[in-house]
Order: structure tokens, then C-alpha cells, then sequence
């Protein structure tokens, strides 16, 4: 069963197309990892696959509806946004950062209810942040940041949530934390999608690896998909994959 | 709740200081007979003493406009905040004050009638941002506010030219104080159906600010991240630079050019109320409707001739900006 | 011939062709005349082409010697050509050349090719500087002229002598003189308790008004009257008032320019409870071609004060407003309006 799928997708701006015949399926209680180096396109992706921007060729459909023929507010039940953590122009509570996920259920003229402050709560608990609701959410650090946007995206109660390169500018704990988060989510039976520039952590936590290459776009299980072949052909550099004996995976230089 | 308390204190404030401005102008009224007037013209015959004109003909009128002018624009001024997630954005970020200017100083120039000179005013507002906003989208290739402000920042500057250029054909004798004297914001003229014609449009304007108010606060978060939201980010933004427009040149049209406030009072509301748009909003409409009687009180009774409403305004808000900045630059910036 | 007689008469001829060409190009700067300002300008003997920087210097020039105006500031309209000579009604508009900023490009003044320039206004060293630049910018001389209302039967004199035009100088001058004096007879034996509180009232909305001192209400207080408008300086300009001041100062008389005005301020709540509106003391102050209160600052101004005189002060003065006026028309701008003519000027028309 399919949650999203994108078929021959051509994606770009305007008249510039960056990247086509792409194919890709989400299912639920998946993590999908997508790699791909600097200005590649891997946003112009999440966007194309958000229904933010429209694509070039090709569809994207949800639960077998094509995107385009669906209203922001029917799209934001399904699919949350969890972009980089950054600081905000305005100082509001990570309670409220967080209540506005329920946005897509309130009505054009609504605002939250008890019903919904008690889902934002929840959310936060599930991640561990709880404490956190009443903060300035300016004022936190960026690992909490990043999670006040995924407990966000909880509250959402989206079945599918795309974040963009979430542990990029973390520290290793707060790395760890969200990639624990991650498969977490998973484990309950949402779909993820998330950019990374560590294939490492693809290793770690992917279920299915996208690569998008500069003439390319492969899908599979990391093994398959991130060989050391694969991989030097995408960042340019030659490097290697070696397996510990614990069973990590280790990406680095080739050894000369 | 909390908020709960702070609007209904401000209605309070804003009933109060309307009620004390109707007892203060030059020419006296004991305070005994302004609610005794009040109070005869609410249940019997308007008795039509000198007391009855000085209040219902002169001073209501121009507390009334008062409140709905600093409302309208501390409304534009909070909402234009959140659209251009920006908190030292002003209502005139699009030229409507500066475009609503160079209509009336035209209309001025030309020696209409008043009701002309306002109209004029009114629709020199609208043009303007017509204008902006179609330079914009012919400009932008995303959609993006920054090719808005720019826009704005274009046009308003040759409206401001094209005023300085009226401003040397104007007989200095005869139009140029009146052009001065509009561009500095003065409610001295105000009669009771300016009011009648204003007070209508500004709430027409406001409605859909108030009714839209959580989603004109998700706004803020930007564009992406609003439409994943869930909100039609080109819609919604249409839908508040037509209301903010509609409010801010409505009121300009009747008090000339009064600056500050669509800055300053979203500030202040801030501080009392936090952040989040559907509580700032009301506290913003409140507060500078009761903050904008005050210095309309102060322009006409603090000499024998009238103060400018722009000079006040910019007297009093630069010092409390400060201040605010000083005091709680916790609170007010990240 | 012989060598010695041709000699004499290569010099004879020499001489002649000298006397001839010299007289000719000669500069006919021949005298120096000092201005108000005290500044010495060198002027030509005979002056026939004079350029007036603004209005107040316009209507000095025109009342003094019209033959010898280049142009005017601006074009008189339609309704106010009946009051000022027909030899002046086609002459160019040239623009102004006072106030902050030349506003007249002085290649345009060049080009009209004045004699000398004459500015009629304050003396303060903001225009010293700017005559001084003018001067010499474009080598032509400018003068500046005391524009005192109290004044003005000097500078009449002043501008006489320079123009070439003692006798009508003279005329004017004593012409005026004898306007003040009348005034101060009327006014001698007014109490302060009695003198008219009068309240000018400017624009359509009747709520821009002179405050005490400033040169738009100069001479309503000159003939006596208290102007309630007390600004915030000693020598006030143009202020701005609301409607319920008005009625706190409670003026006895209104002044209004603005026929509009006149014409609404009776149905006006807001207005009715002035004493002045009560009492139906509005008047409308005449316009043709000159304004009789304010615009220009000038000796247009010396009608007004007759205007004043009989409006305020009836039963103080003799003789017939029409008649005053007529004979100051005739004096001064040296045009007869008609019976009609007159009745339109005196009811305000052109305000």
C-alpha cells in the first residue's frame, strides 16, 4: 500500500528542469533516505513532492489522488514539513510553534481549542520536551529547536513526514536523538522522508535510499544502493565502505 | 486566561481615555456636565446649548476618529508584521500613506472642495498599492516578499518625489500651508460625517484581519512552511494587503499622514499580550485606538493652537521605542 | 592737400568715430543707489526694463511705473483684468525669483534682458546673500526693498528715486501716509475693551488662521483689532486651530478669504456658536486684483486698511466706501473701475 508515489517525475523551476524520470514510492512505517550532494535538487524534490511546487512532468499522488487536485489543507493533513531548524523572527513559545500543526483542523476562521493545545502537548511529550512548552522557543538550542519542529509535525498527525537534512548544525547527542526519533516514528507506522548529507546515518536508520545523481536516481535498500562505487560517483571523491564487525557501516575517504 | 484580562483591560483603558477626552478642549466643560450632556442626549431631546455643539459637533467626532484611526493602523501595522515576518515593518511598507499623500496634496494643489482633497487622498492610497503589487508580480519569479518590498520601496519614493514636486508649484501663500500642514496629520477638521463615511470602511477592512487572525499569524513562519501548514500563502497575503490597504488609506484620507503608530503599538501589544497574531491583533486594535485618542487630546489642548499629529506621534514614540527596546529587548527580540 | 591739413582731419574723423562708438557702448551705469538693505548698486541713469523678483515686489512695480514692467510673476486671470491697466494685461509671465531656491532659471531672467531686478520683502541676511549671488551671477543689479508695512511710504520714495518716477513716488507716498494717518485718527479714542476681537479665517474649512503678529494678520491689527489666534512665537506665521478654540476665544468678527466659507459657515453647527456667526459679522474680504488682507504682502494691502476701516468702524468714519476705494483704485492702480465693476469687487468676488 502506497501513501505517496511519484511516477516519471520532472522537477525544476519554470522552464528548467533539474532532474527527471524519477519514480519513487513511501510506505507507511518506512524511513526513506535521500542523498545527494550540494544543489542537486534534493529540496526542489521534497517541495515537488510536498505539492509546494508543481512539477514539471509526471504526478505525484496521495492514497491514488493526484496532488495538484488537492487543497493545501487536505495535502497538510497528510503530509507535515519538518525544514531545518532556524531562529524565528518572532518569539513565541515552543507551545505555540508547536499548536500551529493543527492548522490544516481548524477551519479557515478557527483558532486551537483545548483539543488541539492537548495534541501540541503530546506531541512534545512523546519527544521528550515536554518541559520545553512554555520556553521561548528562540531561546532554545538548535537539537530542541529541531524537535519542537518534529513534535510539530506530530501534531499534525500527518501520515507522512518529509524533513529536510534534520541533523545538519547538531551536536552528536542531539544527532542521535533525532535519528532515534526518527525510527521511532517509523516504528509507529508513519512514513518518513528525510535528506541527509551522512550516508552513515542512512546505514543506521534507512529502510529504502534515494540517490540523486547528476544523471541519475536510484532507489533501493542501503546496501544495495550505497556502494562505495555509487557513492564516489556521486560526491566525486573516491571513498569506500567498510562494515565493522559490530555491523556499522563506515563511509570514508579510499584509502590511497 | 490570561489574554482575556489584558483585552478587557484595554477596553476599559480605551473607554476611559474616551471619556476624559471628552471632557478636555479649550473651551471648558466641567466634568459633572459632560456626563449630564452624555446622559440627555442618550434618553431626551438634544438641548442645543453651546456645551451640546462644543461636544457632539466638535470633540465626539474627532475621539471617534481618533480610536478607528490608531486602530487601522496598528492593525495594518501588526498584520504587514506578520506578512513580511518582519516586527519593524510599518503600514506604509507598500506606499499607501506616502501614495494617499500625493493624492490629496494634489487635490490641494487643484483647490478641490475637501470631500474632494479626502477622496483623492483615499484613492491615491489604493493606486499605489495596486501599482506595487502589479510591479511585483510582474517582477518575481517565486514568490517571494521581498520583490513586494522592493516594489514598494520604488514607488514610494517617486510619490515622494512627485509631492516635493507639488510642493513648488503650490502657491506658497495660499496651498503650501495647507500641504504642510496635511502631510504633518491633523483631525482638527473633523466633522461628524467624516466619521459617518470613514468608520464603515475601517471595519469593512478590519473583518476579515480579525476573522482570518490564526492564519495570518502562521504567515509568519514563511512561505514554505505555512503552505505545508496548510494555508494558501498567495490568498491569504492578497486578502490582507487589500484589508490593510482598505484601513490604512481610509484613515489617512481624513488625518493626513501620521506616522509611528502602525510601528510602535504592535510593539507595546507584544509586550503585554506575546507574539502570536490572534492575540495581538485585538490587544493592537484596543490599545492603539485608546493610545491614538490620547495624543489627539494632547494636539488640540496642550496650546491654544493645534500640535500636528505626526509630530506627536513621532515625539512621543522614538523615546518609548527606546525604552521598550532597553526594557524588554527579551521579550520583543530573538 | 597738404600732409599737415590731411593729418588734422584723420584726427577730426578719428575723433568723431571715437565719440560716436564710445557713446554707443559705453555702459550707461551711470549712478550708484543704496537699497534698503544698505547694500551700494550700481543702476543705469535711465532704467525702462524692470524685473520683480516676486508678487509683493510685482505690485510696488506696478503701482510706481507699470511702463517700465518686462512681464508679470503671474498672468492676471480674466476676472481680476477689469482692475489693472489694459497696456499690462498682455505682458508675459516670467515666474518668481524669491524664496528659498530660485525656483526661475536664470538663464530665462537673462534672456528678458532686465536692468535691474527689485525684490520687495523682509531684510534678513538670507536675502542679502541671495541678491548678492543673483547680482553676481548675472551682472544685473538687485535691489532689495524694505517690505515694512510700516514702511512702505520710504520704500515708495526709495523705489521713486531709483525708477526715475519722483513725482509719483511722492503722490503715493503721501497718498499712503494719509491712509495711516486716517486709521490712527479712527482707531485714537477706541478703548481696549472696545477694540473689535476679530479671527481670520483661511481656507475652505476656515481653520487655518494668523497668529499674533504674523504677516497675514498685520494689518487687521493694525487698524485696531485684537487677533484672538495667540500662536506659541512673538511673531507668529500660519497655524493650524480646531473649531471648539474658535469658540473659546469667542471673536466678535470674522475675516474670511474664502467665499465658500462665507457662504456655509451659517449652516454650520459648529460655527454657530461663535458670536461672530450669531451676529452675522462675517465678512468676506475683496480680492481684485490684489487681496485686501494678506496675498501679496504688499501696498495692495493700504486698500484693505480702507476696507477695514469702514467694515469695522462705521459709525467712526466719514465718507463712502465706494468712493474710498474707487479713489484709491484710481491713485494707485491708476484704472476707474465702474458701478458694476466696483459692486463685484467689493462683494468679495475672486476670493
Amino acid at each position: 500500500m502506497m501513501l505517496l508515489d511519484a511516477r516519471d517525475l520532472t522537477i525544476g523551476y519554470g522552464r528548467t528542469a533539474i532532474a527527471s524520470g524519477i519514480d519513487l514510492a513511501i510506505e507507511p512505517g518506512t524511513v526513506t533516505c535521500l542523498l545527494g550532494p550540494n544543489g542537486i535538487g534534493k529540496t526542489t524534490l521534497f517541495k515537488t513532492l510536498m505539492g509546494l511546487i508543481p512539477s514539471l512532468a509526471g504526478t505525484v499522488r496521495l492514497d491514488g489522488e493526484a496532488l495538484a487536485q488537492l487543497s493545501r489543507e487536505r495535502i497538510a493533513r497528510h503530509i507535515a514539513y519538518v525544514p531545518q531548524a532556524h531562529p524565528a523572527e518572532f518569539t513565541y513559545t515552543v507551545l505555540d510553534l508547536v499548536v500551529m500543526g493543527r492548522t490544516a483542523y481548524l477551519g479557515t476562521f478557527g483558532a486551537p481549542k483545548q483539543a488541539d493545545y492537548a495534541a501540541a502537548s503530546d506531541a512534545l511529550e512523546q519527544l521528550g520536551i515536554g518541559a520545553l512548552a512554555e520556553r521561548d522557543s528562540t531561546r532554545i538550542s538548535g537539537g530542541q529547536r529541531q524537535l519542537a519542529l518534529i513534535a510539530r509535525a506530530l501534531a499534525q498527525q500527518a501520515r507522512i513526514v518529509v524533513m529536510d537534512e534534520p541533523t545538519a548544525s547538531l551536536d552528536l547527542a542531539n544527532r542521535i536523538l533525532v535519528l532515534d526519533t526518527v525510527k521511532g516514528l517509523a516504528a509507529r507506522g508513519l512514513a518518513v522522508v528525510l535528506s541527509t548529507h551522512e550516508p552513515e546515518h542512512a546505514f543506521l536508520v534507512a529502510d529504502k535510499v534515494a540517490i540523486l545523481g547528476r544523471d541519475r536516481f536510484v532507489t533501493g535498500p542501503a546496501t544495495d544502493v550505497l556502494t562505495p562505487a555509487q557513492l564516489s560517483s556521486l560526491y566525486g571523491v573516491a571513498l569506500e565502505v567498510e562494515t565493522t564487525p559490530s555491523g556499522r557501516h563506515v563511509v570514508g575517504p579510499a584509502a590511497s | 486566561m490570561r489574554t482575556a484580562t489584558v483585552l478587557l483591560a484595554l477596553a476599559a483603558l480605551l473607554i476611559a481615555a474616551a471619556l476624559l477626552a471628552a471632557g478636555i478642549g479649550p473651551y471648558r466643560i466641567p466634568p459633572f456636565a459632560v456626563l449630564d450632556a452624555l446622559w440627555q442626549r442618550l434618553i431626551g431631546g438634544p438641548v442645543q446649548t453651546t456645551i451640546d455643539t462644543v461636544l457632539f459637533n466638535i470633540r465626539l467626532p474627532r475621539i471617534v476618529a481618533a480610536g478607528f484611526v490608531g486602530a487601522a493602523l496598528a492593525a495594518a501595522g501588526a498584520a504587514y508584521q506578520s506578512l513580511f515576518r518582519n516586527p519593524l515593518v510599518s503600514p506604509d511598507i507598500l506606499g499607501v500613506s506616502t501614495g494617499a499623500g500625493l493624492g490629496a496634496v494634489v487635490g490641494i494643489l487643484l483647490g478641490f472642495p475637501v470631500a474632494m482633497i479626502q477622496l483623492l487622498g483615499f484613492a491615491g492610497g489604493l493606486a499605489t498599492v495596486i501599482i506595487v503589487v502589479t510591479l511585483a508580480r510582474a517582477l518575481r519569479s517565486s514568490g517571494d516578499v521581498l520583490v513586494l518590498v522592493l516594489a514598494g520601496i520604488v514607488v514610494g519614493a517617486l510619490a515622494g518625489a512627485a509631492i516635493s514636486l507639488v510642493k513648488v508649484l503650490a502657491d506658497p501663500y495660499d496651498q503650501l500651508p495647507a500641504i504642510t500642514f496635511w502631510l504633518l496629520g491633523s483631525l482638527s477638521g473633523v466633522k461628524a460625517h467624516d466619521v459617518a463615511a470613514t468608520v464603515p470602511v475601517v471595519l469593512i477592512g478590519l473583518a476579515p484581519l480579525i476573522l482570518l487572525r490564526w492564519r495570518i499569524g502562521v504567515l509568519s513562519l514563511g512561505d514554505d512552511e505555512a503552505r505545508a501548514l496548510g494555508v494558501e500563502v498567495g490568498r491569504l497575503r492578497a486578502v490582507v494587503i487589500a484589508a490593510a490597504t482598505l484601513v490604512t488609506a481610509s484613515v489617512v484620507a481624513i488625518s493626513g499622514v501620521i506616522g509611528w503608530v502602525g510601528l510602535m503599538v504592535p510593539h507595546m501589544a507584544r509586550l503585554l499580550v506575546g507574539p502570536r497574531f490572534d492575540r495581538l491583533l485585538p490587544a493592537a486594535i484596543l490599545l492603539g485606538a485608546a493610545f491614538m485618542i490620547g495624543v489627539d487630546t494632547l494636539a488640540r489642548s496642550a496650546a491654544r493652537i493645534e500640535i500636528p499629529l505626526g509630530v506627536l506621534t513621532a515625539v512621543i514614540g522614538g523615546p518609548v521605542f527606546v525604552w521598550l527596546l532597553a526594557y524588554n529587548r527579551r521579550k520583543l527580540l530573538p | 592737400m597738404t600732409t599737415a591739413s590731411r593729418r588734422r582731419v584723420l584726427a577730426a574723423l578719428l575723433g568723431f568715430v571715437a565719440a560716436v562708438t564710445l557713446s554707443q557702448t559705453a555702459p550707461a551705469v551711470a549712478r550708484t543707489v543704496t537699497d534698503s538693505a544698505r547694500r551700494n548698486v550700481a543702476v543705469p541713469d535711465a532704467i525702462t526694463r524692470v524685473f520683480a523678483a516676486g508678487p509683493p515686489a510685482s505690485t510696488m512695480l506696478y503701482a510706481l511705473a507699470p511702463q517700465d514692467m518686462i512681464g508679470w510673476v503671474r498672468a492676471p486671470r480674466e476676472a481680476e483684468k477689469p482692475y489693472l491697466l489694459p497696456a499690462t494685461h498682455a505682458l508675459p509671465e516670467l515666474g518668481r525669483l524669491t524664496g528659498r531656491g530660485d525656483t526661475l532659471n536664470l538663464e530665462r531672467l537673462l534672456a528678458v534682458k532686465p536692468e535691474i531686478i527689485i525684490d520687495y520683502g523682509t531684510i534678513n541676511d538670507t536675502y542679502r546673500s541671495l541678491a548678492d549671488r543673483v547680482q553676481s551671477q548675472t551682472g544685473v543689479p538687485y535691489l532689495l526693498i524694505d517690505g515694512h508695512f510700516e514702511n512702505t511710504p520710504t520704500s515708495l520714495r526709495l523705489l521713486a528715486d531709483v525708477l526715475g518716477v519722483r513725482e509719483r513716488g511722492e503722490m503715493l507716498a503721501k497718498a499712503a501716509e494719509t491712509i495711516l494717518a486716517r486709521v490712527d485718527k479712527t482707531i485714537a479714542d477706541i478703548p481696549a475693551a472696545k477694540r473689535p476681537r476679530i479671527y481670520l479665517a483661511r481656507g475652505t474649512e476656515g481653520l487655518e488662521s494668523g497668529s499674533k503678529g504674523s504677516i497675514n494678520t498685520e494689518i487687521i491689527e493694525r487698524v485696531g483689532g485684537i487677533n484672538v489666534v495667540e500662536g506659541l512665537r512673538e511673531k507668529g506665521g500660519i497655524v493650524r486651530v480646531s473649531p471648539e478654540q474658535v469658540i473659546a476665544w469667542a471673536p466678535d468678527t470674522i475675516i474670511t478669504l474664502d467665499r465658500s466659507f462665507k457662504d456655509s459657515v451659517a449652516q454650520k453647527p459648529e460655527w454657530k456658536a461663535v458670536p461672530a456667526v450669531a451676529n452675522g459679522r462675517v465678512f468676506l474680504a475683496p480680492s481684485l486684483p490684489y487681496g485686501f488682507i494678506d496675498a501679496p504682502p504688499s501696498l495692495n494691502r493700504f486698500a484693505g486698511l480702507i476696507w477695514l476701516l469702514h467694515t469695522l468702524y462705521p459709525d467712526r468714519i466719514d465718507g463712502n466706501l465706494r468712493d474710498d476705494i474707487r479713489a484709491f483704485y484710481k491713485t494707485f492702480y491708476q484704472v476707474e473701475p465702474n458701478e458694476r465693476e466696483l459692486t463685484t469687487l467689493l462683494s468679495g468676488a475672486g476670493g
